[in-house]
């Protein structure tokens, strides 16, 4: 089996002070293979935010399955979502959501932590992918030393520390002006092409040109799923 | 892991670090307060019961009633005689009596001239008052009978008139009478007010009377000491001396007494509660510090938390699990009232042994204070970590991590 995601009759609903239900979202099935690079656009209250958060574990669905890893997740309690979330997935934030009064280096080597890894071997691990985001001398630098893009980058040194399945990256390039988003998309489009599984939340076209696959959410339903390409060329 | 969660807790307290330090300050300052106050209350503790061993267990003093005329007291009608003092022995129970006569007068030895405190007595008094004798003898029944010019002499005062040189078999002058000097007296150091017991020079009150009063009733005496055997109902004593000495004054049924008997060892009793009553109440108020302390460290951890709302959204994301969280902070706390605790005890400890050096009290140290302190520290540190750390744990990532 192939597949990284599976989610099957997915819904979410928030209830109101007044008992009121608000159904945020309503049946959505889908599955992501190993080393797609799927996008996941949506206008502002479609409900992306909602299943960006079900995916990386950060919540639970109120119906229906999720299948992570060939593992069911949608029942399990907080500790055991900390777990799978450490070890399965590896965030990427719009505002990066480095640790301001860390090193980089004590910033990467985080989830290693919460692995239960020694001080060496984090060390070592955080100075591999230091190297790989072409960081080599700032591991001693704090997050405030350094450019939007730089920290970005960090982010991502952080995101695949601990080897894990799948990187979420919710608006990665937010923040950072144009050019620096082409070099930050550049480098998914490179990890994607080493094997990562990638998911990707945006609202801009030009970021999600990057990915393979789109899938379009719209008041809490699946409106579009297939080529990013074909949808561009649809719309445009 | 302990060590990890040691070296996270450290990195975000010296992050901030004025915070941490003035948070430290509130245990530092309580720590302290309690130790020095605990000092405070075992010195004034083991003073009282210094001096009261120096004084003589299980006594009574007889002295004349005081005269009031008009409400007012003027003075003492000298109604006590030494033969009032020596018939209390016949009494049961009665194991010493010693009558006490008091002369100031200024004492001389070669160049070297003081004031010295006289106290004119029989020998009873080595027995009633505890009095040592270092080297020498003391004087006699017989030099009591005979008014002899010999005298003990207190170590202050030895050292006043002969600096370092050995004073028994010398002679000193008083208003220009030769005195032998045949003891020295073992040191007391001070009694219950203060007062140097040392600065003193014991002789038979006969020669007080004759020799330096030049008195015409050598009998008369300020007051006197009687000592009652440790197994005797002291109140119980006081009373058969009350009828004695009714019955040699002559006094008829009706009329008041002109002596008084105090029960010195409930005096001192007395004194030893107010010292201990003293000494709890200064610990509570201390303690007091301790807790406004603690409450220091628990609004530091409760902004601490909301501070750090991003920080903890971030971890929680990255895998941390609610006992990492929890733990992270339950540490930051312990670890401030420990650092504060051995502070304050060092500080408290330093500090009263400075005060008892200047002072002249010998301050124990005790364990029970650094017991006492240590549990404080982990029992103050996890009380108010506790609730900062639940917040904290409780905290939903998808909210925490949108914080700003």
């Amino acid at each position: 089996m192939g597949n990284v995601i599976d989610i099957s009759r997915l819904y979410k609903s928030y209830f109101m002070d007044g008992g009121l239900e608000q159904k945020v979202l309503k049946d959505v099935n889908f599955s992501v293979q190993k080393g797609e690079f799927v996008a996941i656009m949506g206008p502002s209250g479609s409900g992306k935010s909602t299943l960006m958060n079900i995916l990386g574990c950060l919540d639970r669905p109120t119906e229906g399955s999720y299948v992570l890893d060939g593992k069911e997740v949608s029942g399990l309690n907080d500790n055991q979502l900390a777990a799978v979330r450490n070890s399965k997935i590896g965030f990427v934030f719009q505002n990066f959501n480095l640790l301001m009064r860390r090193s980089i280096a004590d910033n990467v080597s985080l989830p290693l932590i919460y692995a239960g890894k020694n001080d060496a071997y984090r060390r070592e691990r955080a100075m591999v992918y230091i190297r790989k985001m072409n960081l080599d001398g700032y591991e001693d630098r704090m997050p405030n030393q350094l450019s939007g893009g730089m920290q970005q980058r960090v982010a991502i040194a952080r995101a695949l520390v601990n080897e894990p399945q799948i990187i979420f990256a919710d608006e990665p390039t937010g923040n950072l002006d144009s050019k620096t988003s082409d070099e930050i998309m550049t480098l998914f489009t490179e990890l994607n092409k080493d094997g990562k599984t990638i998911v990707l939340v945006t609202h801009e076209p030009d970021v999600a040109m990057y990915a393979d696959r789109l899938i379009r959410i719209s008041d809490g339903q699946k409106e579009y799923d297939g080529s990013v390409r074909a949808y561009m060329e649809r719309t445009s | 892991m302990i060590w990890l969660i040691i070296k996270e807790a450290w990195l975000s307290l010296s992050s901030h670090k004025l915070r941490s330090f003035l948070t430290t300050l509130g245990i530092i300052i309580g720590v302290s307060a309690v130790v020095m106050m605990v000092a405070a209350g075992q010195t004034v503790s083991l003073v009282i019961n210094n001096s009261f061993a120096s004084m003589g267990g299980n006594l009574l003093m007889i002295h004349p009633s005081f005269v009031v005329t008009s409400g007012i007291k003027s003075g003492q009608r000298p109604s006590i005689t030494a033969a009032d003092v020596e018939a209390t022995k016949t009494l049961r129970g009665v194991e010493a009596a010693a009558p006490i006569v008091r002369a100031t007068a200024q004492g001389v030895y070669g160049a070297n001239n003081w004031a010295v405190s006289i106290r004119g007595t029989t020998p009873d008094l080595i027995t009633v008052n505890k009095w040592e004798i270092e080297r020498g003898e003391p004087f006699t029944e017989k030099d009591v009978k005979s008014a002899s010019p010999y005298v003990l002499i207190g170590s202050t005062t030895a050292n006043e008139l002969f600096g370092f040189a050995d004073p028994v078999g010398q002679t000193i002058r008083i208003k220009n009478v030769p005195f032998k000097v045949v003891g020295l007296l073992a040191s007391k150091g001070q009694d219950l007010m203060g007062n140097d017991q040392d600065d003193v020079i014991l002789m038979p009150y006969t020669t007080v009377r004759q020799r330096i009063q030049g008195s015409r009733i050598p009998d008369r005496v300020h007051f006197g000491y009687i000592k009652v055997a440790d197994d005797e109902d002291l109140e119980a004593a006081a009373n058969r001396v009350k009828m004695l000495l009714r019955s040699r004054h002559n006094i008829k049924e009706g009329h008041d007494d002109d002596f008084e008997v105090m029960n010195m060892t409930a005096m001192v009793n007395t004194i030893k509660t107010v010292g201990l009553v003293l000494s709890i109440l200064l610990a509570a108020i201390a303690s007091i510090s301790l807790i406004v302390g603690s409450i220091g460290i628990m609004n530091m951890m409760l902004v601490s938390v909301t501070e750090r709302t991003r920080e903890i959204g971030i971890r929680k994301a990255l895998g941390a699990e609610n006992r990492w969280i929890m733990l992270q902070f339950l540490t930051e706390s312990i670890m401030i009232s420990f650092m504060g605790s051995i502070l304050g005890l060092f500080i408290g400890i330093t500090t009263s042994q400075i005060v008892g050096y200047i002072m002249e009290y010998k301050v124990p140290i005790s364990i029970w204070p650094i017991i006492l302190s240590f549990s404080v520290a982990v029992i103050v540190g996890v009380l108010s970590g506790i609730i900062p750390a639940y917040k904290a744990m409780k905290l939903d990532p998808i909210e925490a991590l949108r914080y700003q």
